[in-house]
């Protein structure tokens, strides 16, 4: 029996169920009709004929009922039912419903905005092939250059080519250059310069991950087997829609990054955005050309230029053990073997301590996933917690009202609907409500991921990540709105149908079931009050190390600081050319010369933009590998712009020229720490490097305060300043200190650089305060996510209490009325109501305390300049929870003091 | 009048037959046509029939098509698909294996 015919008959029974339903009358009542006519020419009269033809026949309308049945379709039609009756009663209580869709749409929007930020940045698979066969060599926390022996996260390019040739474990290798780099450069055929965000990659890049291109072809290996003569590139899509509008010949076209021309010779995918998430390069250029101005990495032949971060393709049949040992088996063999490697002692013994894990990569590389992973864990936590609220408040309501339709249901099961059938009937609405809400949400969490992104970017450039509404993330939602409409439907439902069907006919508001049904809605109350106890106090402490974070003491003034970087690789000189070093300073003494500006002066770093630190070594010290220093190199007037004070010695001047004697300024922990105890650190020598060679011999001509470097939460650094013509590097972050108007200062800055030199780019104009608050985004977003949702779940629960407290008062309307009778007076009866929403928020508050005590130390690594537990937090959100409590409460305590005790037994 | 209740599972069976001896038939002929051939020893609830067809409709061993009869009305005749001739054949084996069983415990006793 080919079962899908079966299937297209009851369909078409389905389809056409009324001409069927017809059908089976007719032919029944032909059949009777014929008995009957039968009987009568036997000789019955025509009473007993109809009644001996029904005997033979059985009940009509029951086998009409069976032949419903055998088409199957009956729990079809009774769900059709269900929604419709449940769209009546939604329509019926339209304030209830309001608040219940809002509260779902709130509760399960937040969720799945949440959800879609956490899938973005930790769960979604790199659209390539096979993602779950590439791994990292190393962990990728790293990125920067170092030479420093036993490196597992960085490599060299010479290390990568070797061990792509001698693993036996990987179908191929990749290298990806650890940096991502802003250049500016020219499309051909304009005049303007356009910033480009640039990756460079080996050739096996495109062939390891198996990305076809959309266009033309990717890169190959052989763009990248001998150095510096591989102009080409290949784009992203969204860089081809957006900088070239789709040109259809971007095949032709041209960029000039630098003084070098690239040929485009491909556009990749629509959907690869590389292979970390929250960056997408505009351009990728093959490894070989990674000493090309303006890219200038010396490092293509360097054996310990470990500046690569490098991914493998398993083989099919390859285990990680299998891999992880032969990684590492090659891994000292190669580094050993470079004819250069210097294997001392002191390197030996690190390279021997060295282990290469392997990490999966199918979820890409991400510096955004250490960022956010613990704030997104948290908020969704909190919105989890939410939706629980919304979900205990929604079956509170739901109680009361099967409560109020107690009666309806006592006359269904009194005609004979069966218990199950109600419940059916009563989950089919509850999860009606969910599906209406979780649309509402979506539509809501659409909007809400714009505005996380926003907020998570923290700056006017969003970040490229993917947060749109995807399948995963509607099964997501569908999951968790038919969890809470089982979990907030099940016990209303279970306890709605459970009716003494004699009891609920009778007439009147009994007063025997009303109370048999409070306690379970009170303890809903007192769960929805200690969750928001545990949220307030979260969002008290998150806020409040959020306050700590910006008053912490950076060192400088953040205040009056204007902030521009300019990117000088498009001159095409080197960082030593004296006429580079040459430019930089005439601007400063431009920019210094307008009439707004106090101070200006370019440096390597300001503030929270990366470091380059190597260990030192100071004469008459301990040679110490477990501490690095920060160097920064800047102009003559860095420390007058971002007035930092100097506790000694003197500033850079003129005198610090490229040929002069080679100076330094210390900060004052370094001075404090790394120096002879005893000895004034000015005048004193130390060498760069742990190698005392003579080329990193500085001596220290001043001492400075400690200032924030990279995070306001890092403890004091070692950092030492150094003179820009004695070490030009990574030079064009200007600050200047101004007064007066920022929009006007800012135009007459841009316009002395352009007097130096037209084709400068500048880009990301702000202020110094601004670029400290953008570093504690993520505290910022957390805090005042868990302050809205902390004020959410506050809201909710009162609506909760509100809602219970009015539905008591209601069904105690008699009580109250003969209490009013025999002489209780109005405040009595207020403290009555009163009295029973103290004991439900204090019991709330009991069972949140251990709650919080226990959460807040969960979060504890997240918050700043706070220890132990934090009574002052906790005792303004019971307060403010007892308060609002009070105030939820008020409105129907106040009611069931005006019961006019007349009306109220009247009733009975 | 007593008579027996059809032995449980065994309708499918006489509908089947039935159409197969008479060929287009409807419910009440069928009906009829089942307790003549039984010698009125068999009681079939007439309206019994009718889930019954309704089932053998969706399992495709009948086909419907809507006639008139001798009387001048509107019927519904019922009529064996090549399927239905192979469940017939099916349910008569089935049925014959049981019956001999059956016999076999009641003889030896």
């Amino acid at each position: 029996m080919p079962k899908p015919l079966e299937l297209l008959r009851r369909i078409r029974m389905l389809l056409h169920r009324d001409r069927f339903q017809s059908d089976l009358e007719e032919e029944m009542r032909l059949h009777l009709d014929l008995r009957e006519q039968e009987q009568r020419e036997g000789g019955l009269s025509s009473q007993a004929a109809d009644q001996a033809a029904y005997r033979r026949f059985g009940n009509p309308t029951a086998i009409k009922e069976k032949s419903h049945l055998t088409w199957g379709w009956v729990w079809l039609e009774d769900f059709l039912e269900d929604v419709r009756y449940g769209f009546r009663s939604m329509l019926r209580s339209p304030a209830l419903t309001a608040v219940a869709l809002l509260s779902l749409a709130l509760g399960i929007g937040a969720n799945t905005a949440i959800f879609s930020f956490l899938d973005a940045v930790m769960l979604r698979s790199l659209p390539v092939k096979d993602p779950s066969q590439l791994v990292l060599l190393g962990r990728g926390d790293d990125s920067g250059v170092t030479d420093s022996y036993g490196s597992t996260t960085l490599y060299s390019y010479p290390f990568y080519r070797l061990m792509q040739q001698k693993n036996a474990v990987f179908s191929d290798v990749a290298a990806i250059f650890s940096m991502s780099n802003r250049a500016h450069g020219t499309i051909d055929g304009r005049d303007e310069v356009e910033e480009m965000h640039i990756q460079l990659v080996s050739g096996t890049y495109f062939p390891t991950l198996g990305v076809q291109p959309a266009l033309g072809r990717a890169l190959t290996d052989e763009d990248d087997n001998t150095e510096g003569d591989h102009p080409v590139a290949v784009v992203s899509y969204a860089w081809w829609k957006r900088a070239l509008a789709g040109d259809p010949a971007v095949l032709s076209r041209k960029i000039k990054l630098g003084t070098t021309i690239f040929n485009i010779v491909g556009v990749a995918p629509p959907e690869f955005f590389g292979t970390n998430v929250g960056e997408a390069p505009d351009v990728w250029i093959p490894l070989s050309m990674m000493n090309t101005a303006p890219l200038s990495f010396n490092g293509y032949k360097d054996d310990f230029y470990q500046s690569m971060l490098l991914m493998g393709r398993l083989k099919p049949d390859v285990s990680m053990e299998q891999a992880t040992s032969n990684v590492n088996v090659l891994y000292q063999q190669i580094t050993r073997a470079f004819p250069d490697a210097n294997l001392n002692p002191r390197n030996l013994a690190n390279l021997s301590k060295a282990h290469v894990v392997l990490t999966p990569m199918a979820t890409g590389l991400s510096s955004l996933r250490n960022r956010f992973s613990d704030p997104l864990k948290i908020l969704m936590g909190v919105t989890t917690l939410v939706l629980l609220i919304a979900c205990a408040n929604i079956a509170n309501l739901l109680l009361a009202r099967s409560t109020a339709r107690a009666r309806e249901f006592a006359v269904r099961q009194a005609l004979g609907a069966g218990r199950m059938r109600l419940v059916r009937q009563l989950l089919t609405e509850s999860l009606l409500l969910a599906v209406v809400g979780g649309l509402l949400g979506v539509g809501l969490a659409a909007f809400a991921d714009r505005l996380l992104l926003r907020m998570i970017s923290g700056g006017p450039d969003v970040i490229p990540l993917d947060v749109s509404i995807n399948l995963r993330l509607l099964l997501f939602n569908l999951a968790v709105t038919v969890a809470t409409a089982i979990l907030f439907g099940i016990v209303p439902a279970l306890r709605g149908t459970r009716v003494d069907v004699t009891d609920a006919l009778k007439d009147g508001r009994g007063s025997a079931s009303g109370t048999s049904r409070s306690p379970l809605g009170k303890v809903l109350i007192v769960a929805q009050v200690a969750i928001s106890l545990v949220l307030t106090v979260g969002a008290i402490l998150f806020i409040r190390s959020l306050v700590n974070l910006t008053k912490v003491d950076t060192g400088f003034n953040r205040e009056g600081v204007l902030r521009l970087e300019v990117d000088s690789n498009v001159t095409g000189l080197k960082g030593d050319d004296p006429r580079m070093i040459a430019m930089f300073q005439q601007i400063e003494e431009r920019v210094n010369a307008l009439p707004g500006v106090k101070a200006a002066s370019f440096a390597s770093f300001v503030f929270g933009q990366g470091s380059w630190n190597t260990e030192i070594r100071v004469p008459g010290m301990e040679a110490r590998e477990d501490i690095n220093v920060k160097h920064n190199v800047i102009g003559n007037d860095y420390f007058a712009a971002l007035q930092i004070p100097l506790l000694g010695g003197r500033t850079f001047g003129p005198q610090d020229t490229a040929t002069s004697h080679r100076v330094a300024i210390i900060s004052e922990r370094m001075a404090r720490d790394l120096f002879p105890p005893g000895v004034n650190p000015i005048g004193h020598h130390y060498y760069t490097r742990l190698d005392p060679r003579p080329d990193s011999d500085v001596e220290v001509v001043g001492i400075v305060k400690d200032v924030k470097f990279r995070t306001l939460q890092e403890p004091p650094q070692y950092i030492d300043y150094i003179p820009n013509p004695q070490h030009p590097w990574g030079y064009g972050d200007l600050a200047v200190r101004y007064s007066g108007d920022f929009n006007t200062v800012s135009n007459e800055v841009q316009q002395a650089i352009h007097s130096v030199n037209r084709t400068l780019p500048i880009s990301r104009i702000t202020t110094l305060d601004e670029q400290v608050t953008r570093s504690i985004t993520n505290q910022r977003l957390v805090a005042q996510l868990s302050a809205f949702f902390g004020l959410l779940a506050v809201f909710l629960s009162c609506i909760g209490i509100y809602g219970l407290m009015s539905y008591i008062v209601s069904r105690r309307t008699n009580e109250i009325g003969i209490r009013i009778a025999i002489g209780a007076s109005r405040a009595d009866v207020r403290w009555l109501v009163m009295r029973e929403i103290v004991l439900l928020v204090a019991a709330g508050i009991a069972v949140g305390i251990p709650i919080t005590l226990a959460g807040s130390r969960f979060v504890s690594n997240m918050l700043f300049g706070m220890s132990g537990v934090n009574w002052i937090s906790l005792v303004a959100s019971v307060a403010s929870l007892l308060l609002v409590g009070l105030i939820a409460g008020y409105l129907p305590a106040r009611r069931a003091s005006r019961v006019d005790p007349m009306v109220a037994l009247r009733y009975e | 009048m007593n008579r027996d209740e059809i032995p449980p599972g065994t309708l499918y069976l006489l509908i089947l037959k039935t159409l197969a001896l008479q060929g287009e038939s409807h419910g009440y002929e069928i009906a009829n046509s089942i307790q003549r051939t039984t010698e009125d020893v068999l009681q079939v609830e007439e309206g019994s029939l009718y889930p019954a067809l309704q089932r053998m409709l969706i399992k495709g061993w009948v086909t419907a098509e809507w006639g008139t009869t001798a009387g001048n009305r509107r019927a519904r005749y019922y009529k064996l698909t090549a399927s239905g001739r192979k469940q017939l054949a099916l349910e008569i084996s089935q049925f014959e294996r049981v019956i001999g069983a059956i016999t076999r415990v009641i003889q030896t006793a």
